[in-house]
């Protein structure tokens, strides 16, 4: 509390770099957003912010965005910062497809965003991207699932599995504690949703996933399909309290 | 040298171009595409200075596919023409313009109708039932001009796009190595064969009436 | 204390809020409230006009309701001079997006691009945000009809109804009880009158002291905005107070 941080982007003596350190709590703000990868999939899922019975779910724009075909990303945060980089990450991709003419790997434009992330914690008279990001997909003629992460201060990291925004470190700890390798379509996506329903309270009304599977465009799960995959997981529960509830407890006298 | 030709049926339209690369006397290839993909519903045929027109092509590609990813809807044809128009309007007025001529073929899904646009270098466009460029336009409009009518079927405009390319064939003098056909229509973008047109040897290629009427 | 987060250029707070925009936002509380609701077949905007002296000229016309395209028209919340370099702006995206593709730019696209500016100014460096949310009621021929809310920050979401501006929580209420998906756009533009009454300081309402704009199909059946002249709002208001009665007795 000693001024440096007010300055845009300048260190305080002990290396802080305070409006970074403050975007990341911008973030946390943000809904929440996950990703997990199965073996030939990844899933993505979004919070949909308290579907207030006035909002028009037709017109509010998503927070699952296609970056290009075989990409797409998620985030958390401020979502006007998100179009803004989001846009910049669409034009690069087309812009490099241009010139090499294969599409973009995931990875590259991963950086490309972390990149102008980072760019906008140095360069003088700006604010960084109030925001964290998810991006997911698969490289041209390869079925591996590629996930990433990057966050306010342009660092980028490859995860199994993710989330960010309101609530993540609970959901996360929840895809730890889940998570296996080699999973396929259906298991992913329940895991998907599992983790997001600990922070989403009114179920499928409030969460959109999509699947991303080799050479495919982002596929939005239906309604239907996610209503089916909600309902199971809630009987689960229903199941595992219930036994619970079954075992003998021993009262207090 | 290039022969772009499109037309429109009831349900589709029809581009054809012809395979050949030539500079100067030679023929560099027998086997070239000028149709570009440009989203679900639009194809272009171009031709012009080589260079250039795999260049223009490519740029209006990678615009258009970032129009649909920006707003998470195709573009229609009739703006993807208008605004390879613009472009090509904004690039006459640089330093070194784009040499390119090009026809835009697509399908309106929402109203279910064809459109072709005949756009040239200079930055103008025209909507039209059918419309060519180059050498070929000076074979083909007349007998496009007498045979096209409102309401082709495909087959009919197939052997329609017959009829033209064997007129070149005849009365060309410059090998094109035949050509290639995509039919825009409802399903997308298809390629396709020209049905075979008999022409006996040293006959004047005119269609008969009743051929032309059978179809 | 307070003082070290908001007084220069936008930046975050230690809660990873931004001053400046909520500030804005604060100003937009205080202006005249600017409602919008989506119909089946039409959208109807209406904002109050606060009559500040008798000695105000009224008889200029609309000056909370602007036509941004052929299918778009907005409300404005806030500070007037910031909302009409913003309509200028988003006319100018209009007809440019109608050079380059010969289309009416479509609804979604306008609110996309004008919020896009909107950000700009919380983000870099010297600039205040602009201190005006924008109610946009539009038609394109992929989505139909589309109510879009806009604020400062350079957010934006879809709406069935929603309001803003001074007493905006109580009008948001009673939007909520009162809209129905099946409302035909005669009935909205009463539902509109209605929330105004309540929410308005004045007892009764006047062609002066309010505003309307709807975008619905015209008699040839072709999409047109109408901010409406007050020989209209009279009529309008006329059955508004009819009703009114009819419910008192």
């Amino acid at each position: 509390m000693s001024g440096y941080d007010r300055a845009l982007s300048v260190f305080s003596p002990d290396g802080h770099v305070f409006q970074v350190e403050y975007a990341k709590e911008a973030v946390k703000r943000g809904t929440c957003a996950v990703a997990v990868k199965g073996k030939e999939v990844v899933v993505l899922g979004a919070e949909r912010r308290s579907a207030l019975k006035l909002h028009d779910t037709r017109t509010t724009p998503s927070k699952l965005c296609k970056v290009d075909e075989h990409v797409t990303l998620a985030f958390a945060g401020l979502s006007a910062d998100a179009r803004i980089l989001l846009d910049k990450a669409r034009v690069q991709a087309q812009s490099t497809k241009l010139t090499l003419e294969d599409p973009v790997s995931v990875e590259f434009i991963t950086k490309y965003v972390a990149g102008v992330q980072q760019k906008y914690t140095q360069s003088g008279g700006v604010r960084p991207f109030g925001i964290s990001t998810l991006i997911a997909g698969f490289d041209p003629n390869d079925r591996t699932p590629q996930l990433y992460y990057t966050e306010p201060s342009g660092i980028y990291s490859a995860w199994k599995a993710n989330a960010i925004g309101r609530s993540s470190k609970t959901v996360r700890e929840l895809l730890e504690k889940n998570y296996e390798p080699d999973m396929d379509e259906e298991q992913t996506l329940r895991l998907a949703v599992k983790s997001l329903l600990e922070v989403v309270q009114t179920g499928v009304k409030n969460i959109e996933i999509a699947v991303m599977r080799p050479g495919q465009p982002m596929d939005i799960v239906d309604a239907e399909r996610l209503d089916a995959v909600v309902t199971s997981i809630e009987a689960e529960k229903a199941e595992a309290e219930a036994k619970a509830k079954a075992r003998p407890v021993r009262r207090e006298p | 040298m290039d022969i772009l030709i499109g037309l429109q049926t009831a349900n589709e339209v029809i581009l054809v171009t012809s395979r050949a690369i030539s500079r100067g006397v030679s023929v560099l290839k027998h086997d070239d595409n000028k149709v570009v993909k440009l989203n679900s519903y639009t194809a272009m045929a171009y031709s012009g200075e080589p260079g250039d027109v795999s260049n223009f092509a490519e740029y209006i590609q990678a615009n258009v596919a970032l129009y649909g990813l920006r707003h998470g809807i195709e573009m229609t044809p009739n703006s993807v023409a208008a605004f390879t128009r613009s472009e090509l309007a904004r690039s006459l007025r640089t330093r070194k313009p784009y040499q390119v001529n090009l026809l835009i073929g697509g399908f309106h899904p929402r109203e279910a109708k064809p459109m072709l646009a005949w756009v040239d270098y200079l930055g103008s466009k025209v909507d039209l039932p059918y419309a060519a460029h180059g050498y070929a336009a000076y074979y083909i409009t007349a007998t496009l001009d007498r045979y096209w009518k409102k309401g082709l079927t495909l087959e009919q405009g197939l052997k329609l796009a017959a009829q033209c390319v064997s007129e070149l064939q005849t009365r060309m003098p410059i090998d094109f190595k035949g050509c290639d056909v995509h039919i825009v229509g409802k399903s997308g973008i298809q390629s396709a064969d020209l049905p075979p047109i008999v022409v006996a040897p040293g006959v004047a290629n005119k269609p008969s009436e009743a051929t032309l009427a059978s179809a | 204390m307070s003082r070290r987060y908001d007084s220069r250029t936008t930046i975050f707070s230690p809660e990873g809020r931004l001053y400046q925009v909520e500030y804005a936002l604060e100003a937009i509380s205080h202006a005249g409230t600017a409602l919008g609701i989506l119909a089946k077949d039409g959208i109807v905007l209406a904002a109050e006009k606060k009559v500040t002296s008798k000695l105000l000229e009224q008889d200029i016309s609309a000056e909370k309701m602007y036509a941004l395209s052929k299918h778009v028209v907005c409300a404005v919340a806030g500070i007037d001079s910031d909302a009409s370099r913003l309509v200028q702006r988003a006319r100018n995206m209009a007809q440019n997006h109608l050079a380059t593709y010969d289309e009416e730019i479509p609804c979604d696209i306008l609110v996309k691009q004008l919020c896009d500016t909107m950000q700009g100014y919380t983000q870099y460096g010297g600039l205040r945000p602009f201190g005006v949310s924008f109610i946009y009621a539009g038609w394109d021929p992929v989505q139909g009809y589309q109510l879009y809310q806009s604020n400062p920050s350079g957010n934006y979401s879809g709406w069935l109804a929603t309001s803003v501006g001074a007493n905006n929580a109580a009008a948001q209420t009673l939007l909520k009880q009162e809209f129905k998906e099946e409302l035909e756009l005669e009935d909205a533009v009463q539902l509109a009158l209605k929330v105004l009454s309540k929410t308005m300081d004045s007892a009764t309402l006047t062609s002066t002291k309010i505003e309307l704009a709807t975008v619905g199909s015209g008699a040839d059946g072709e999409v047109k905005y109408n901010v409406w002249k007050p020989a209209d709002i009279e009529v309008a208001l006329k059955k508004h107070k009819e009703a009114e009665e009819a419910q008192k007795k």
